[in-house]
């Protein structure tokens, strides 16, 4: 039976940079990354979006492989098809999922860390002596894990935390179901994503434009599904893109679900941590997960690092982790998420006049303030949006 | 866990089912499981509440009558 020292599950974003980080303040210690999937980084369920600020705290983009687009605006669709470019966007990337996943794979790897794929985690049991037993299918072997600390970082599923007994479940308003193509031929700026707001298009949340390259874009939606009209997130991109790019050849194709709430409850028990998607550390308002799960995971690492070395791996220890997280963006998140319930109430007419508001700022001025501003005058519905913001 | 039998439960259709894993959470009773990529749901202990059926971005999840 392998005895470990960190057991991180999944090798997304969270699981590896978790791992990397883990194994580089505690080289002498013994982490294995399990990933399931055959390759890591495939199948990629995800719009591939990120901000350049928090990105550049794991891995430098400039000329690397892994990176498909550089962006520098973002332009926001109203349910006419007004655009508004604001001015104070800032700069971003489109990943190469499969690519960007391998590389904090390979960073892990690189500092010392065992990654192995197609390996699954199907059931995790407390031994009394304070380990946890994993049991990993691999190739059709079972082989059983015994580890002092578990990072769950198993993305929308989040067994780990089932497992454990931490309450990882989503009530149905918070879940946006999306589907994506990956569209070729098709006309627009590569150097903005675009995102449209309507409740015809996409009830709930939003319709996206991401550029892969000139011609080539992750186009895809998330809605709640108890808003729509019966139709699921498939029949209703369906629409979207035959009205939008009906010349578009479709040559990729995902769905998948993005929690939009807020981090559940408890992210820890005795020898455990969840992180990232598992934990529910998304935005709840742009729905970006990417750069969260990356600054999660090098908390949970850390933290188990530290936990292990100190010969303590109980709840009160990795509670730590969860006020760390909290801190840094827990907290914030609450407050993204108090808008979101707040923009739940704003109709497609709404959105239309205010786009045509905004547009009357000249474009070096419309930053988010300003529209924020104008938008309060203009539409004195806001207001309480804006109240529930700040209280 | 005591339950009342439902009416229906949920069923996956496993020729439509993408293995998202997005219906996991949403269901209350934890009764949907993903292993060895087929997703599952257990009917002992669905309690035919239907959360996980309108949000699958595919519609690979419907109620069928418990029998």
């Amino acid at each position: 039976m392998p005895d470990v020292d960190v057991l991180v599950v999944g090798a997304g974003p969270a699981g590896s940079v978790a791992a990397w980080h883990a194994k580089q303040a505690a080289p002498e210690l013994d982490v294995v990354l399990l990933e399931r999937d055959r390759a890591v980084g495939a199948p990629v369920r995800c719009a591939e979006g990120v901000g350049d600020a928090g990105l550049r705290e794991f891995a430098n983009p400039d000329g690397a492989n892994w990176t498909s687009r550089r962006i520098s605006s973002v332009i926001f669709q109203a349910p006419d098809d007004t655009e508004v470019v604001l001015a104070d966007c800032g700069l971003g990337w489109i990943l190469d999922r499969t690519r960007f996943d391998a590389h904090l794979a390979a960073q892990a790897a690189a500092t010392g860390v065992e990654v192995l794929v197609g390996a699954e985690a199907t059931s995790m049991t407390r031994n009394g002596d304070d380990r946890w037993h994993v049991r990993v299918m691999e190739r059709g072997n079972e082989t059983v894990y015994q580890a002092r600390v578990v990072i769950g970082a198993d993305g929308v599923e989040t067994m780990v935390g089932r497992w454990a007994g931490l309450d990882t479940r989503v009530p149905s308003r918070d879940m946006e179901s999306c589907a994506q193509y990956v569209l070729q031929g098709i006309d627009f700026d590569p150097d903005a994503i675009y995102l449209q707001f309507s409740d015809a298009i996409a009830p709930g949340g939003y319709a996206w434009i991401f550029p892969k390259a000139v011609g080539v874009a992750n186009v895809g939606l998330g809605l709640v599904a108890l808003k729509t009209d019966g139709r699921n997130a498939r029949q209703y991109l369906d629409a979207w893109v035959a009205r939008r790019f009906p010349n578009g050849a479709r040559t990729g194709y995902t769905v998948g679900g993005v929690i939009v709430h807020t981090t559940i409850k408890k992210t820890y028990t005795d020898g455990v941590m969840i992180a990232g998607d598992a934990a529910h550390m998304i935005n709840p308002l742009s729905g970006g997960g990417i750069n969260n799960a990356m600054k999660a995971g090098r908390l949970a690492g850390c933290t188990a690092a530290g936990a292990v070395r100190e010969g303590d791996t109980s709840e009160r220890r990795l509670s730590a982790y969860h006020k760390a997280w909290m801190d840094l963006l827990g907290e914030d998140h609450l407050k993204y998420y108090r808008i979101k319930q707040a923009l739940e109430h704003v109709d497609d007419a709404f959105y239309n006049s205010l786009a045509r508001t905004v547009n009357r700022i000249a474009p070096d001025k419309r930053t988010i303030g300003r529209v924020f501003t104008h938008a309060l005058i203009r539409h004195p519905q806001l207001i309480p949006v804006a109240a529930r913001f700040f209280v | 866990m005591r339950r009342v039998t439902p009416e229906t439960i949920a069923v996956v259709d496993l020729a439509v089912c993408d293995r998202c894993g997005l219906c996991l959470p949403l269901c209350p009773p934890e009764s949907i499981h993903l292993e060895s990529n087929i997703l599952t749901v257990n009917r002992e202990s669905c309690t035919g509440c239907e959360k996980c059926v309108g949000p699958c971005p595919v519609g690979a999840l419907s109620m069928v009558a418990y029998a």
